[in-house]
């Protein structure tokens, strides 16, 4: 089934925007693989090596702001910018690992919160760097020519397909992770982190490979999000909401699933963003409620239940 | 030194509220181990509470305090009863989790039914600070002050002195050997939790004169929260009075001989030293 599945999958993300039309639909999409990327990074990190971090928003502001100044103040195109955005977030990830990860479980959780305060409030008094909480703009991307065509920025399909080959990736490398030595040193860690150390695992290097690979893929989205925005302020991209907003996608989707995010994003995002064209505030509400049905009757997720469902009938 | 002195009172003033916050957290997780992140909202819904005692009840917001005390305990009661009690067991990673859904949820439909506007009370006879020895209190924060000072010490005695406070005590430092006392130990954790709860709610309403009130507003305090807890050691009363008292200095003298831009950074700086060289808080009594 998954011979069928996975290709039919491809071809459908990447037909996408022909089959569906409507400026809001679109965007639908484009937020919903934005946040399967994000949900897809805090699950690295939250699903794999059971590492709690509330402070997720941290990694997609350095990304966004990489992208951002990098842009504006030297002139560097966001589609170098981006990938230059992960790796400077995934940079940042490594003092912070080795700081936070001395402590474990709800501790932990707690550290990455005081982090990204940290971290918020730098970027909100470096005005030199960050222009404060004004924020910054772009006003016009490069010009670029596709195939022949030069790229209508106005319209948001090539945004979509932008975040369609960066969905694409972090899942990807979500299935990559979980084969390797890395993923099973995670899954180790996860289930009894003194059995780990126990056995020879080095548990401080596995969680900060493990955060600094979830933190390059909440970097990209920053840097992509700060692209599409256009506009960015630390209060905007360094919020703790954001933060819990990831959380909620990979629980609600199936921690530990390789497709969980993709299905967190769907059943999320779309409510939210619907929610939101509708009432205008409060789009949030259905994710606190998702979640505490989720921890409530389906701790392993949506996608983890129905992969279970999946698993028994064939 | 006047504005030694003057960040020192404000300071005080300010940090009596937090420790009746950080109380209510600490209590909750000495008995059930769980981190209630949806903390911040009671004090959130307390806020709101005084905001619309005015005009609905038409009485003062801070003699609301009474009528909102009593049913923050109730529905205390009711959400651990129908909502945590199932998930309690399950772990503090999961609780951690569900009580971040709660949160969500509470701001969310508070932000649905009312708006997203920063909103203020106005006191007629809060106009102009008292100015004592030359020192300005402002009216709203020192009657907040000493009402929760009243609160926090019928709370201390409460724990200290009455059989259901020994109980909760008992639970919290060995559940299993208060069981083994023929202590209750599911009721505790109900009282435990409504309690906590009435506390955040009550210290809600003594906070709103003095603060802009915006439904998310939980997001901040909470953080605060975890900060004046940890600092006075988990689980530990007398801690977190403690940490109250000095998140609150160290905001207000930070703002004066740090910067004011980074007076809330100073605060988690701190958390962040004290969790990973004294994880069991300042004075060494919490648990971890």
């Amino acid at each position: 089934m998954k011979k069928v599945v996975i290709p039919l999958a491809i071809i459908l993300l990447f037909t996408a925007p022909w089959i569906v039309s409507g400026p809001f639909f679109v965007h639908l999409m484009i937020m919903v693989l934005m946040w399967t990327v994000l949900g897809a990074s805090w699950n690295i990190l939250g699903g794999f090596t059971g590492q709690v971090s509330f402070g997720h928003s941290t990694f997609l502001g350095a990304g966004a702001y990489t992208t951002m100044i990098l842009y504006l103040k030297l002139g560097v195109a966001p589609w170098y910018g981006i990938p230059i955005g992960g790796l400077v977030a995934a940079l940042i990830a490594l003092p912070i690992g080795f700081i936070c990860f001395r402590l474990r479980g709800p501790y932990f959780a707690l550290s990455t919160l005081a982090v990204a305060e940290i971290i918020r409030l730098v970027a909100l008094n470096w005005e030199s760097l960050t222009n404060g909480p004004v924020g910054l703009l772009i006003t016009t991307l490069p010009e670029v020519t596709f195939w022949g065509r030069s790229i209508d920025w106005e319209s948001k399909t090539p945004f979509y397909y932008i975040i369609a080959v960066i969905a694409l990736g972090a899942i990807v490398a979500t299935y990559i992770m979980s084969r390797t030595r890395l993923g099973a040193y995670s899954l180790a860690i996860r289930e009894d982190i003194d059995s780990a150390e126990a056995i020879g695992i080095n548990t401080v290097q596995a969680r900060v490979a493990a955060l600094s690979l979830s933190a390059f893929f909440a970097g990209v989205a920053g840097g992509f999000y700060a692209m599409y925005l256009r506009y960015i302020d630390p209060d905007a991209v360094f919020s703790i909401a954001l933060s819990v907003e990831m959380v909620f996608i990979a629980v609600v989707g199936g921690l530990t699933t390789v497709a969980g995010p993709l299905i967190g994003a769907i059943v999320l995002v779309t409510f939210g963003e619907t929610f939101r064209e509708l009432f205008l505030v409060g789009h949030l509400i259905f994710y606190g409620l998702m979640m505490m049905i989720v921890i409530r009757y389906l701790p392993e997720g949506i996608w983890g239940k129905l992969r279970l469902w999946f698993g028994t009938r064939s | 030194m006047d504005t030694f002195i003057q960040s020192i009172v404000s300071g005080i003033l300010t940090g009596s509220l937090y420790a009746m916050i950080g109380v209510g957290l600490t209590v909750i997780f000495g008995v059930m181990r769980i981190i209630n992140m949806a903390h911040g909202d009671m004090v959130m819904l307390g806020m709101y509470g005084a905001f619309l005692a005015p005009t609905f009840l038409r009485i003062d917001p801070f003699l609301s305090i009474v009528i909102w005390i009593p049913i923050a305990f109730i529905v205390g009661v009711l959400l651990y009863r129908f909502l945590l009690k199932n998930i309690v067991p399950a772990g503090e990673l999961n609780t951690l989790l569900y009580t971040a859904g709660l949160s969500l949820f509470i701001a969310n439909l508070v932000l649905l039914i009312g708006t997203g506007d920063y909103r203020t009370i106005k006191l007629k006879y809060a106009i102009m600070p008292l100015r004592p020895f030359g020192i300005a209190v402002p009216i709203p924060l020192a009657i907040a002050f000493g009402m929760a000072i009243l609160i926090t010490v019928a709370l201390y005695w409460f724990l200290v002195r009455t059989d259901t406070g020994r109980a909760i005590r008992a639970t919290s430092q060995e559940p299993e050997a208060a069981a083994l006392m023929g202590v209750n130990v599911d009721r505790m954790a109900i009282i435990t939790f409504a309690l906590g709860t009435a506390l955040a709610c009550g210290a809600g309403v003594l906070l709103a004169p003095s603060l802009y009130l915006y439904p998310t507003v939980g997001e901040i305090l909470v953080a605060k929260c975890f900060v004046i807890v940890v600092l006075g050691g988990l689980g530990s009363v007398p801690g977190a009075i403690a940490g109250g008292l000095l998140l609150g200095l160290v905001e207000s003298l930070g703002a004066v001989y740090v910067s004011v831009p980074y007076k809330d950074a100073i605060g988690f700086v701190i958390f962040l030293l004290v969790l990973l060289f004294r994880p069991s808080g300042l004075f060494g009594v919490g648990k971890s």
